[in-house]
Order: C-alpha cells, then sequence, then structure tokens
C-alpha cells in the first residue's frame, strides 16, 4: 500500500475493475487467498457491496454502467453504429470486449498487459494509458513473489495478481470470463396511429426471460398506467405513447424485481405462484423469495367524465 | 431491581415505529400517466394520512408551478395529484423537506 498515494485517481478506476471480477471469485471460495486478501485490505470490503450492483447491471441490460466506460461508448460506438433503436446492442456488442479488457488487466498483468494493451486497445485507452503506465511500471517488474526474497513488504496489487495467478492456475476455464451474461434483445417499439404503441417483439422478450407473457404485460401495464393487449400476431398494443427507451426502462425495472435473483443476482429463476403469492425460486443458488405482487394503485381520471359517469349509472 | 424482563418497555417498538422522527410510513408511490396529446399527471400516493396534504399540495404547485390537487380515494386515502410530469421535482422535494426519506420512494412509470 506503499505506494498508493501518488496516482490515486488512477488506481480507484483500476480498482473498481478488478473488483468486478475479484468480487465473484471470492463469492465463488475457490481460494483461501481470497479470504486472506479480504482481510488485508479492509478498503476492499466497502467497494465490494458498491460493486455487487455493478454485477447486478451487467446482468440485466449492461446498460447503466455507462459511468465506467465512457471512453468505449464515445470514441468508438457511437459512430460505428448509427441504427437509432440499437441502443441496447450497442452496450450487449459492448460488453464481451469489455470484459475481455477486464480480465487482461486481472490475469495476466505481468507478461500480457504491455503487449495487449499497446497492440488493441492503444487508441481506445489513449487517455487512461498515461495514468496507468505509471503503475504499468510498478506492476510489470515485480513478477508473483518479488517480496520474497527481500524484507520490504508486499503491497496490494502484488498480493491480488497473485491470486488471480493461482486461481488462474486452478481452474483455467475461469479464464473466458464469469457466467453468461444476460444478453435481452432491445424492445421494438413502434407507434401506432398517434395514440397507440406497438411492443412487436413482446412475446420473444417474455420468452427469453422465462415469463408468462400475461405477467410481463400486467406488470408493463400497471407501471405504465395504461392499458392495453395483445394483437392477432402476437403484439403488444398500449395505449398512449411510448419510446423504446422508455419501455426498456421498465422492462429493467421488471428484470431486477422479477428475473434476477435476489440473493446471488443470477437469471435462472422461476417465478411460482403459491398461495396468491410470487415467489422466485433460483436455479443457481436455490434460494427462494417472494416478490412483490403488480398492482396498478391509484389511478388519476384522465378520460372523459361524462362518459364514465354514463357507464356507471 | 433491573430486570429487563419486568421492564414495561416494548423492546419491538422501535422496530415497529421505525425512527421516531418520521411519521412516514410504507412507501411512497409516485407514479405517471399520460393524458391527451403530451400531457401527463403525476399522482402521489402513500403518504401519511397524519401530514396535511392539502398544505403539502399549496406548497408543492407554487413550488414546481403546476396545477393539483388532493383526491380522496376509498382504497388508497388522499392521494396528491400534480399536472405535468413532476416525478423528479417531488422526489426531490420530499426528501428536501423531509416527509420521505430516498428508500421510501417508489417511483412507477417509464
Amino acid at each position: 500500500m506503499e505506494g498508493e498515494d501518488g496516482f490515486d485517481p488512477s488506481l480507484l478506476k483500476k480498482k473498481k475493475k478488478k473488483k468486478t471480477t475479484f468480487d465473484l471469485d471470492a463469492a465463488l471460495g475457490l481460494d483461501d487467498s481470497a479470504k486472506k486478501e479480504d482481510l488485508i485490505d479492509e478498503s476492499a470490503v466497502d467497494a465490494t457491496a458498491a460493486d455487487l450492483d455493478d454485477n447486478l447491471d451487467l446482468e440485466s441490460f449492461g446498460k447503466k454502467k455507462k459511468k465506467k466506460k465512457k471512453p468505449f461508448n464515445l470514441d468508438e460506438l457511437e459512430g460505428a453504429l448509427p441504427e437509432g433503436g440499437g441502443a441496447d446492442d450497442i452496450v450487449i456488442a459492448d460488453d464481451p470486449e469489455e470484459e475481455e479488457i477486464n480480465l487482461d488487466m486481472d490475469f495476466s498483468m505481468a507478461k500480457k498487459k504491455k503487449r495487449s494493451k499497446k497492440k488493441d486497445l492503444d487508441e481506445l485507452f489513449a487517455d487512461k494509458m498515461d495514468e496507468d503506465k505509471g503503475e504499468d511500471k510498478e506492476n510489470v517488474d515485480d513478477s508473483s513473489s518479488t517480496w520474497a526474497g527481500s524484507d520490504r513488504d508486499y503491497t496490494y496489487d502484488e498480493l491480488l495478481k497473485r491470486v488471480f495467478e493461482i486461481i488462474l492456475d486452478k481452474n483455467p476455464d475461469m479464464a473466458g470470463g464469469r457466467k453468461p451474461k444476460f444478453v435481452m434483445r432491445p424492445p421494438q417499439v413502434l407507434r401506432v396511429g398517434t395514440k397507440k404503441t406497438s411492443f412487436a417483439n413482446f412475446m420473444d422478450i417474455a420468452k427469453t426471460l422465462h415469463r408468462l407473457p400475461k405477467h410481463l404485460l400486467d406488470f408493463l401495464l400497471a407501471e405504465l398506467g395504461t392499458s392495453g393487449s395483445m394483437d392477432g400476431n402476437q403484439q403488444l398494443i398500449i395505449k398512449g405513447r411510448f419510446q423504446p427507451k422508455q419501455i426498456e426502462n421498465v422492462l429493467r425495472r421488471y428484470i431486477k424485481e422479477y428475473v434476477t435473483c435476489h440473493t446471488c443476482r443470477s437469471p435462472e429463476t422461476i417465478l411460482q405462484k403459491d398461495t396468491r403469492l410470487f415467489f422466485l425460486q433460483c436455479e443457481s443458488c436455490g434460494s427462494r423469495c417472494s416478490v412483490a405482487s403488480i398492482k396498478s394503485g391509484f389511478q388519476a381520471v384522465t378520460g372523459k367524465r361524462a362518459a364514465i359517469r354514463a357507464k356507471t349509472t | 431491581m433491573s430486570i429487563q424482563n419486568l421492564n414495561t418497555r416494548d423492546p419491538f417498538a422501535d422496530a415497529i415505529k421505525g425512527n421516531d422522527d418520521d411519521i412516514q410510513d410504507g412507501l411512497v408511490h409516485i407514479r405517471i400517466q399520460q393524458r391527451n396529446g403530451r400531457k401527463t399527471l403525476t399522482t402521489v400516493q402513500g403518504l401519511s394520512a397524519e401530514y396535511d396534504l392539502k398544505k403539502i399540495v399549496r406548497s408543492c404547485k407554487k413550488e414546481f408551478a403546476c396545477n393539483g390537487t388532493v383526491i380522496e380515494h376509498p382504497e388508497y386515502g388522499e392521494v396528491l395529484q400534480l399536472q405535468g410530469d413532476q416525478r423528479e421535482n417531488i422526489c426531490q422535494w420530499l426528501t428536501k423537506v423531509g416527509l420521505a426519506k430516498p428508500d421510501q420512494l417508489k417511483v412507477h412509470g417509464f
């Protein structure tokens, strides 16, 4: 921890990235030294909570992460993908790449880092390079146990690197990254006339989420505070004008509440109805918890009051 | 005579009531509804009955420069209704004034 004061900002950035992968590994409980790591660096523990959130975002759409990967989106992808509705595509396509970079930085820092970075990430990370370089030097010249011979203290970075090397050695299949991410198609939302919106791939999305279309439909309509129905060719017609972005937000909320496991955040879950309550059963960690029921709550009168009065009397 | 079991104080009182300083219990649902054209309504449901909603709406109207009203609903009690998309405004205002904590606010809609 001795050298850290010098380049604080870059360190922060790097730590974050490391943590996303590091957390998972620690959670897997694969290595004892992972725990040791935790003990040694207390500050790391604080960061884990925040990073779990990041993990969740990765799983849902991977879009909220924008903060972190600004350099990417702006530099490369905005220009490259001109189509309008492909906001999700961008991010989804973007994700694996970033993951790779993460891994590069994390696992094989000593040997590969400099080379791979020079090769393909130069222009992307142009601004970051400068900050990293200082650190690179430090990282590169210590191999996994440089402190062994000398009597100086090991730094956090060295320990972290050592842990990752051990993990990588013990289970090589980890190198490919974490579990497959939750990849979703962006919703296709079109206007029908002036007052209605059609959600064309509603059925597909319900299928990819492994949820009953009816449940998703209920949620959408309750959240948007409108009415709607399925039409002949399996698309959803919603009353009101909605942009794809808005629908996407609602979908994201749905995924957070009803698809990802609240404990381990994996999307492999089953939604069961048990005595009028919905329960979310996780396939990967086995947890089971109840989820909020869908309520539309108070609905203000927006239509013609005369018509309502005529109907009731 | 300091046997804790004989005390009359209910140990669970805190957990049930929460902290003394916030009267708000349960979530405040903030919803948006589309009206004709590009007009919208914002409804705030679930504010505690102890608050004087009329006064709240009066100051909200002034603050956000919009019209608003309090609606009596048989099931949901008194509901605040404001014109336009005031979700951001009302969230900030409720936390600023201290009527509700940020984690008690639940924003619905797109």
